[in-house]
């Protein structure tokens, strides 16, 4: 690494190692103990950064935010439980409509029959009348 | 499948599971960081936590469908915090069309001590007063601790343009606070 380069990754992330670029941390740590004042200076700006205030979230925000997650779950959960009711009402008007037409067509057919062997019985009594 | 590991992986995949008890170690993990990066983009507080707020309620609804292996999921929540955080930097520009304040520091009497929270405040002037490109890339690399790959990623730019925004940013951040002499915090 040239000292070139070295000064310009404290230019650029500071002088924690840790925000220096992965690939180049062991040879610019190598490179530290003979650039110190470069070091030092990168460091006090990252102390004067450090004191910029560091937002904590307010326990009335954590709650807002659950809360929050909260209500997008059951807005969820009831668009799920209207799209299963609806689905499900669909199905059972379905089946009612097939029992009805069901037992409609039954009766139909069953009337169909029972006039059918009324009819049989009459040609077969007009038969027997006529051959006897 | 191979991709890229993130931490917050099994946290994602239970909140994905509806899991109450997720959910509230999310809020945990995740708040915190989000209400850091859009207070120091925006400089306000309730409008932080409004980003802050809006970005946890998408996480939680991305959860469920969330790739894993391709991005990070603090990668993307990050961006949708940052472009909450635009959004209502367009609107603040559009509503002040000129008279924009200039933000230049008025600085500390050099003789007077300065308290630590004194410092803070001057060190969080200073940074809202960097150019928006600027201040993301230092919020992100310095205060949110992203590497320098992530962080480029998240911005959409190469390492070298994140390196010379980090490098100015950082620049006029030592000349806007040059006068606050080392050790001052504290003694007034």
């Amino acid at each position: 690494m040239t000292p070139e380069r070295f000064a310009a990754i404290l230019d650029a992330y500071g002088a924690d190692p840790r925000r220096w670029p992965d690939a180049e941390r062991e040879a610019a740590r190598a490179m530290a103990s003979a650039r110190a004042d470069a070091l030092a200076e990168a460091d006090a700006l990252d102390a004067w950064l450090d004191h910029a205030p560091r937002p904590v979230p307010s326990e009335a925000l954590r709650q807002r935010v659950i809360a929050a997650v909260g209500a997008v779950g059951r807005r969820g959960r009831l668009w799920w439980d209207r799209l299963t009711v609806t689905v499900g009402v669909g199905w059972a008007a379905a089946a009612c409509a097939g029992v009805v037409a069901g037992v409609g067509l039954t009766r139909q057919l069953a009337a169909e029959a029972t006039a059918d062997a009324v009819l049989y019985q009459a040609s077969l009594g007009l038969d027997e009348g006529l051959i006897g | 499948m191979a991709g890229i590991a993130d931490p917050d992986e099994d946290l994602v995949r239970r909140v994905g599971r509806g899991d109450p008890a997720a959910v509230q170690a999310m809020v945990a993990r995740k708040l915190p960081r989000l209400l850091s990066l859009a207070s120091r983009m925006l400089g306000d507080a309730a409008e932080a936590e409004d980003v802050a707020q809006e970005a946890m309620l998408k996480a939680w609804r991305q959860a469920p469908r969330w790739t894993f292996g391709k991005a990070r999921f603090d990668t993307w929540l990050h961006r949708v915090a940052l472009n909450l955080c635009y959004d209502r930097l367009r609107r603040r520009r559009e509503v002040v069309t000129d008279a924009v304040p200039d933000r230049a520091d008025e600085g500390a009497a050099p003789d007077r001590g300065l308290l630590a929270a004194d410092v803070g405040a001057r060190v969080d002037r200073a940074l809202q007063a960097l150019p928006e490109r600027q201040r993301e890339a230092v919020v992100l690399c310095h205060y949110q601790e992203l590497g320098n790959i992530e962080a480029a990623g998240l911005m959409g730019i190469s390492v070298e343009a994140l390196e010379s925004l980090l490098s100015r940013g950082r620049r006029a951040l030592r000349q806007a606070l040059a006068d606050i002499r080392p050790g001052a915090e504290g003694a007034g």
